[in-house]
């Protein structure tokens, strides 16, 4: 019992930051139709800027942070202006190759700047807790507690603030929107600066709590698709709960099936939803 | 630059009729860039000083003529196609006939397939992958041991401090990281001891908590850790973090600064690092201390512990050349090789096998030794008991 | 349509040229590039069917290639195949594998398909590296046989032979890719691309025709991939992942995506330009990225597409 207690705190960690990946991939989709492949390795950058501004221009975490999300906010808007919004009209297929070539781009990028050797966000929280047999390190329950405000508070925005509805509204039907008088063009701009934000947050807890490396990103936003692909393409509830089922999953199918194959075992468990309910566990139908 | 010491090579050739001063190229495969460049890199950069060392010392001398050594390195990147183009570069555009370098063992098995069939000698350095040297290709020698020769080594040892249940956690992955395990499995079965699981992990997986704490409920004696550093720190770290508190034992190869950029030296404290002895100044060689000072000035940077096999190769080309006398007829070279008593200015400690530096299977051995993590700092506790004449006779054995 | 002549004739002088290359050139090592740069043309002409024709994103050509490489490998190692039987046996099994991942990305709309084929790639990585007791892992398959045995009439290790036997290959692949995409299963494919909805509204069943293009892209890279794996004679999981699948990608977008000739541009563009390029991984991945950004937003017809509409202004001012 305590065995399986552990592995579903453990899953929680990882569960948590493919959250924050598949809200920033889910709200994208459902305004533009685009899978902004690009997204995990913009989000290392987060992580790579916020560890570049602690540890080698020593600022302390809060500030470098609140760098890192400016950072985010401005990129987000660059991405969607200079990549996407020139592909905009042409078919979906284009977008997606827009978005293979921001990828390498971006990988590239980081290479550039931080180098290959992984790098791991410096932090003061080294203490473990124990209860009762399931230990969890204070490090990683900080990570799930902000995973969960992010959570809320994007789902308070998308639901009560006036910006989020008209986002509600272009991805139930553009065209209605467009009627109503909601302006297209600004949409997207706030979409791609909320969920690159989303995804710097995801991309700071992943270099704290374990390290980024090259390639990291890249098997981020695979995950994080597949939890797009679990809880329903452009659904904010089918992200959260997608997430938590995959990162938990995972826990289980190392802790008590192969270590060597969790990542296959996981993408089984994508394909067989594919297949039983193509619409996603929480998508309509 | 490479043209125009050709064409001083040619002119001196031609013009010269005894005791001319001739260019040699000599390539170099390895990882340069990539994730792997922490490993090739240091490699070609170790070729590169042996060579103005050994040109210094008035290079290579064959009958009456003498050869200065020329470096022409290519970037394999550690990938199979990109180390058999840079390869069929050297052979093919460059008319390179000798070739150092390979760290890793992907791209070292594509060129290990084809270089039976040509002109050529090769000299492994890092790969540790058994199957390099098990097909006894005659023109192929390696300087660092298989990881499954240390991996024997590690289980004597770790069944001498008298533990019965080791869990494993490795990149199993990896070939030369299975082998590892296995070769200590063997051993530890023959003292009477088991590996109750063994788990894997991936090489971007740094979440290693699920198959920690599988391991934990299985409550093991100790745990062995073979992969990468990246990853393996964060196993160190994250088993204090789970309350596993038996004895740690890894083959990972880490410097203290890769660790401690993931976990205390608290956490690290008391791990054990089961390896190859290579490049530590704490049990260095003479040898050792001057290459080590060399490099750092020539680079700018201290040497990899491992860089070593390559200035090593550099070494026992030149020695091979010269007891071969000819530098055309690469078959003699590659038998001289077999042949070779162990260079004087080699930086590790090999253990010749028949007096030799390489084995039939031109494989050579160096000692293995255990590491321990202690307040910081990575400190050589003694040598593994390692059997190269045993493991060398096995090596025969595979096909 | 444009008018064929002046196109047959270039495609004879290419086949010509392609012909007479490994007598041209003097150093070995550009013909080597050169047998590397035709396997490639196999696998960019099956990438094109289903990405340039029928509109889907696939990114798994690099893991079918590696299914192709491995299954002719086993076969001949297990069962004692001759080669030329396993090299034709590659394709199909890769096929197998492509019904099987086909099937359920292609019941739903596209956006799953790249990312299931994404999903699909890494499986195929994993398996490869982890299987070690089927495919050797990481340490790979060595000395792969060459076809031919010993006394025959060519000598097949000399890669002059194999140069030609890869370009026959690839000459007969391009025609037949010619042949499936003026028929009426290209022209359906065309229409999927351009209006999917449309084409079912007419009472077609697009998703077989969709899985019939992702299936064919499939076994073609299953054929590059016997092929490559019986030149190199080694293989192993690293040259099958996802950023091959990436190549494979680029080389349909710069030769000129939805054309025949594009692919086997786009193919020696992709292993000839890092020969000229010399740069660490960090620049080629910059680079690599900005070209497909650019090329998809400003020549989304790639060279293939610049070229004819450069040879179209020249033709009218002729006039």
């Amino acid at each position: 019992m305590i065995e399986i207690l552990q592995q579903i705190i453990n899953g929680m960690a990882i569960g948590g930051v493919y959250v924050l990946i598949a809200l920033g991939l889910t709200t994208v989709f459902g305004i533009l139709g685009i899978a902004h492949f690009a997204h995990g390795s913009v989000s290392m950058f987060g992580g790579y800027l916020t560890f570049f501004l602690v540890s080698a221009q020593g600022l302390p975490l809060a500030a470098a942070i609140v760098i890192a999300l400016a950072t985010g906010f401005v990129l987000g808007l660059l991405i969607e202006l200079l990549a996407y919004r020139p592909v905009r009209n042409a078919s979906h297929i284009n977008a997606f190759i827009v978005a293979l070539g921001l990828t390498m781009m971006v990988e590239g990028l980081n290479l550039e700047f931080f180098g290959h050797e992984q790098v791991v966000i410096p932090t003061d929280f080294d203490r473990v807790f124990n209860l009762g047999g399931v230990t969890i390190p204070e490090l990683r329950l900080y990570v799930i507690l902000a995973a969960a405000l992010l959570i809320a508070a994007m789902t308070l925005f998308v639901e009560k603030t006036k910006t989020g509805q008209a986002i509600r509204a272009v991805a139930e039907n553009r065209d209605a929107a467009i009627l109503m008088g909601v302006n297209v063009n600004t949409i997207p701009l706030v979409v791609f600066a909320i969920s690159t934000m989303l995804g710097v947050c995801a991309g700071i807890m992943v270099g704290a709590l374990f390290a980024i490396a090259p390639g990291i990103g890249e098997g981020l936003v695979i995950k994080g698709f597949a939890v797009l692909i679990l809880g329903g393409l452009g659904s904010i509830p089918g992200a959260v709960i997608g997430g938590l089922v995959l990162g938990i999953t995972e826990a289980l199918a190392a802790g008590f099936l192969s270590s060597a194959y969790k990542d296959v075992i996981a993408f089984v468990v994508m394909i067989t939803v594919l297949l039983v309910r193509p619409q996603g566990l929480m998508g309509k139908a | 630059m490479k043209l125009l010491t050709m064409t001083t090579a040619l002119a001196l050739a031609g013009g010269a009729a005894l005791a001319a001063e001739k260019t040699l190229d000599i390539g170099v495969s390895d990882a340069l860039t990539g994730g792997a460049a922490v490993y090739g890199l240091p490699q070609a950069n170790a070729v590169q000083m042996a060579a103005e060392e050994i040109n210094a010392a008035g290079g290579i001398t064959v009958g009456d003529d003498t050869y200065m050594l020329n470096v022409i390195a290519y970037d394999d990147k550690a990938n199979p196609t990109e180390a058999s183009n840079a390869v069929r570069k050297l052979l093919d555009r460059d008319g390179v006939r000798f070739i150092l370098g390979f760290c890793c063992s992907g791209a070292t098995g594509a060129v290990a397939s084809f270089i039976a069939n040509e002109d050529a000698v090769m000299l492994v350095g890092n790969a540790a992958e058994r199957s390099i040297t098990t097909r006894e290709i005659p023109n192929l020698v390696r300087t660092r041991p298989p990881a499954d020769y240390t991996g024997a080594a590690a289980g004597t040892f770790v069944a001498e401090k008298g533990h019965k249940r080791v869990a494993v956690l490795g990149a199993l992955d990896v070939g030369f990281y299975a082998s590892y395990v296995d070769a200590f499995e063997k051993e530890l079965n023959a003292a009477g001891g088991e590996i109750i699981t063994r788990e894997a992990f991936g090489l971007r997986d740094r979440d290693m908590t699920p198959q920690l704490t599988k391991i934990r409920e299985q409550d093991p004696d100790a745990i062995l850790v073979v992969g990468y550093v990246e990853p393996a720190a964060f196993i160190y770290r994250q088993a204090v973090e789970l309350g596993i508190d038996v004895p740690r034992y890894g083959f990972t190869s880490g410097s203290e600064e890769q660790f401690l950029r993931v976990a205390t030296s608290e956490q690290m404290e008391g791990v054990w690092d089961l390896r190859p002895t290579e490049l530590t100044l704490l049990s260095a060689s003479e040898n050792g201390i001057a290459y080590h000072a060399n490099y750092t000035e020539k680079f700018g940077i201290a040497p990899s512990p491992s860089s070593p096999y390559a200035y090593d190769q550099t070494y026992a080309l030149k020695d091979a050349i010269e007891a071969a006398g000819t530098v055309e007829d690469t078959a003699a070279v590659a038998a001289a090789l077999r042949e070779l008593p162990v260079p004087d200015e080699v930086v590790m400690q090999y253990l010749p096998v028949d007096g030799k530096m390489f084995d039939v299977n031109g494989q050579a051995y160096t000692s293995n030794g255990a590491f321990q993590w202690q307040s910081g700092n990575w400190v050589f506790v003694q040598d593994l008991p390692s059997d190269a004449a045993a493991y060398s006779a096995f090596l025969s054995t595979i096909d | 349509m444009m008018t064929l002549r002046p196109t047959h004739a270039l495609w004879l002088a290419a086949l010509v040229g392609l012909a007479l290359l490994p007598q041209i050139i003097a150093v070995k090592y550009y013909l080597h590039l050169s047998i590397l740069a035709l396997i490639w043309v196999i696998a960019a002409q099956g990438q094109n069917l289903i990405q340039g024709y029928t509109g889907y994103v696939s990114i798994v050509q690099a893991g079918f290639i590696g299914i192709g490489a491995y299954s002719t490998a086993l076969m001949g190692i297990h069962y004692g195949l001759p080669v030329w039987l396993t090299i034709l046996l590659a394709p199909l099994v890769t096929a197998l594998f492509a019904v099987a991942t086909g099937y359920p990305s292609l019941r739903v709309k596209g956006h799953y398909f790249a990312i299931v084929t994404l999903a699909f790639n890494l499986v195929i990585f994993i398996v490869l590296m982890n299987f070690t007791e089927l495919t050797e892992g990481e340490a790979g398959i060595t000395g792969i046989p060459r076809p031919g045995g010993s006394d025959g009439w060519l000598d097949w290790r000399d890669r002059e032979t194999y140069y030609y036997f890869v370009l026959i290959l690839a000459a007969l692949m391009t025609g037949l890719a010619a042949l499936i995409v003026r028929s009426r299963i290209g022209r359906i494919l065309v229409a999927i691309r351009q209006n999917e909805d449309l084409v079912g509204a007419i009472g077609i069943s697009a998703w077989k025709y969709k899985l019939f293009a992702f299936v064919t892209s499939a076994m073609y890279a299953g054929l590059a991939g016997a092929v490559y794996a019986h030149y190199q004679s080694f293989i192993n999981p690293e040259i099958f992942g996802v950023a091959q699948s990436l190549d494979a990608i680029l080389a349909v977008i710069i030769g000129g995506s939805g054309t025949i000739a594009g692919p086997v541009i786009g193919a020696f563009f992709v292993v000839f330009l890092p020969e000229y390029l010399r740069f660490a991984d960090s620049f080629r991945l910059i680079i690599y990225g900005l070209v497909l950004v650019l090329a998809t937003i400003f020549m989304p017809r790639g060279i293939v597409g610049v070229a004819t509409g450069l040879a179209a202004r020249i033709a009218r001012r002729g006039k």
